[in-house]
């Protein structure tokens, strides 16, 4: 047991800190930070199972998204379906699509692997805004409330800050088995050295193809709670390159390919965005625009000076007083 | 049959723009082997300038054009100087969200500067229309093509007889053989980054007479410039040339046929097939992406 739970005290802490916070804040602001740093730090995560722990690093990944975000929509609008049964079909579409890109792309590496990420998701997005007979194109689609569990039409933030933190646990717990297990190792030995790694009989191509189906199925999964949580699909949203930007970004800036990293880079992220949201919305609205210069300028400096991301950067800080005295 | 003849002619007014992003691009990839993700922002903040510069200085376009070489060449040596250099040597994940960094940072200081109201420059020659040989063109786009021509003859000769270009192109072929050479590798990167960034910004001035800017402007232009620097063989100036030939035949061919709506998934499309079949480009090396350099 304590080698398993060895190095997530951080994690467990976040987790349990989010699990306590709507117990004693009732305010619909802070609900809605927490929940939405919980959907980013969930999506960032689910990026870093491809990005980070397979080396597949994707600016296409706003598609899956975007499926499981159509997914609620269009179900719920066109047959009234549950978005329960919505999660699983835009997962399920999204590992396809997953599957397709991955066994496409498979040779690919580098910028060759994101240019072509990014090539798919520009499709969807022409295809998302252009096919006005089925997605109503460029308006987007409300999605429709519908009162009660099933159908996922909670006015209570707080049920909602617990899906979502079930939702975030999950996808933590896949990453650390990514961490930890043989498949993990596997993984990581394809992504540091992909010929090697095939010389020692790992299956490369098979794994590097799971590793995106699995993330692709998160990522959408993540879509349809967004979608429900928000009430509204934008295909210029939904599929951009800026929203798989910001899915790597988190991932990036907290950690790639470390389990905690894109939750602490989701929750960065989020807190910045909404504290400047608060301070120039309404009369300097365009100020908002003021964080994403912040990114940027984080993105490159982080890249410059700690490109493996914060998390692996505070335990070096954290073990450098241990370790002087013992050199 | 009046449809070739202006199909041939938009095909090749398009082309020649196109050729000009995308050889700014190939040419930093073949010599950094960096894909720059901040292309088209470079193309937007100089259709920016263009437009600065017509509506406070009442200065046409093309006289900003000769104004801004200078500064424009500058900011590109300035970017390299404190974006790209630290990253030179890092692995290709770090050049591209640098460079990914880059592009949020430049696209969002315009968004927040200039809103994201999509600006245009009327010229007195808006609407002049040239014909010739049964094709009607807008003169704004014709001039643009005659310069990119030029422009992109111009690097073509720089790289080819100069020493500075065989400098450049001996470091493209082996930079650690270059350097043994005693090519200072660094002196290069950051002149061919300046050069790349100057392409793209010649083209950004030469489209605002034509095409409206706003800040996310430069995304549909340097797509279409990956598509043709991919098509090409990343890294190949001359490959770049003919691919963006081909890819505004194929946008050209495309909106006559089917509309314009949906001649970006052609493209694509195209695009998709040429990474999954041979993503080395029509004239590359089979295996480049592989390796990833």
């Amino acid at each position: 047991m304590s080698t398993a739970l060895r190095g997530t005290w951080p994690a467990l802490a976040l987790f349990a800190f989010a699990a306590l916070f709507p117990l004693f804040v009732r305010d619909a602001f802070f609900l809605d930070g927490l929940i939405l740093i919980l959907l980013w730090g969930s999506v960032a995560s689910a990026w870093n199972v491809a990005g980070g722990y397979a080396g597949q690093v994707s600016l296409g990944h706003s598609i899956f998204f975007g499926l499981g975000a159509y997914s609620a929509a269009l179900l719920g609008t066109k047959w009234n379906v549950s978005p329960w049964i919505a999660l699983v079909v835009g997962a399920a579409l999204a590992t396809v699509m997953g599957v397709v890109i991955g066994f496409l792309s498979n040779r690919l590496r580098g910028p060759y692997f994101v240019l072509a990420t990014i090539a798919f998701s520009q499709v969807f997005l022409i295809v998302g805004s252009r096919w006005r007979g089925f997605t109503s194109g460029s308006e987007g689609i409300p999605v429709p409330f519908r009162p009660g569990f099933w159908t996922l039409g909670l006015v209570d933030k707080r049920i909602w800050a617990y899906l979502m933190l079930a939702l975030a646990v999950g996808v933590y717990l896949i990453q650390l088995y990514l961490e930890r297990s043989r498949r993990g190792y596997q993984l990581a030995a394809v992504r540091e050295d992909e010929d090697a790694a095939l010389s020692l009989g790992v299956p490369a191509r098979r794994l590097k193809v799971a590793a995106i189906a699995v993330s692709a199925a998160l990522t959408a999964m993540c879509g349809t709670l967004w979608a429900q949580y928000v009430g509204f699909v934008d295909p210029f949203y939904v599929f951009s390159v800026d929203l798989s930007v910001r899915f790597a970004l988190a991932a990036v800036t907290g950690g790639i390919g470390t389990a905690l990293g894109p939750f602490l880079g989701a929750a960065l992220i989020t807190v910045l965005e909404t504290y400047l949201r608060a301070r120039f919305g309404g009369i300097g609205a365009g100020l908002v625009g003021i964080y994403l210069i912040i990114y940027g300028v984080a993105l490159i400096l982080i890249m410059r000076f700690t490109p493996e991301g914060l998390v692996p950067w505070l335990g070096r800080l954290r073990r450098r007083p241990a370790a002087s005295p013992a050199s | 049959m009046h449809v070739i003849p202006q199909l041939v002619v938009s095909t090749l007014l398009l082309g020649g723009i196109y050729a000009l992003i995308a050889v700014g691009l190939t040419l930093i990839f073949g010599v950094m082997r960096v894909v720059n993700f901040a292309h088209g922002e470079f193309l937007m903040l100089a259709m920016y300038l263009a437009f600065w510069c017509f509506a406070l200085l009442r200065l046409d376009p093309y006289v900003t054009l000769v104004l801004s070489l200078p500064l424009i060449f500058g900011a590109g040596w300035l970017s390299y100087r404190l974006v790209m250099r630290p990253v030179i040597h890092a692995s290709h994940n770090v050049q591209v969200f640098t460079t990914v960094g880059l592009s949020i940072a430049l696209q969002n200081l315009a968004l927040v500067l200039w809103t994201a109201d999509a600006h245009f420059i009327r010229t007195p020659y808006y609407a002049v229309v040239v014909r010739l040989g049964g094709a009607a063109f807008n003169l704004a786009q014709t001039v643009a093509f005659v310069i990119a021509v030029l422009a992109t003859a111009a690097l073509f000769a720089f790289l080819r007889w100069s020493y500075t270009g065989k400098i450049m192109r001996a470091t493209a072929q082996d930079r650690q053989a270059a350097a043994l050479m005693g090519i200072d590798t660094g002196r290069v990167y950051s002149l061919t980054w300046a050069v790349g960034v100057t392409c793209v910004g010649v083209a950004g001035v030469l489209l605002a007479p034509v095409y409206p800017v706003y800040p996310t402007a430069g995304l549909q232009f340097v797509l279409i410039a990956y598509v043709a620097v991919v098509l090409g063989g990343l890294g190949d100036m001359a490959g770049a040339l003919i691919a963006s030939l081909i890819v505004a035949t194929v946008e050209v061919v495309g909106s006559y046929l089917i509309g314009t709506a949906w001649k970006e998934v052609l493209y694509l499309l195209l695009f998709i097939a040429i990474l999954v079949v041979r993503p080395a480009g029509l004239f590359g090396q089979r295996g480049a992406e592989a390796i990833g350099t």
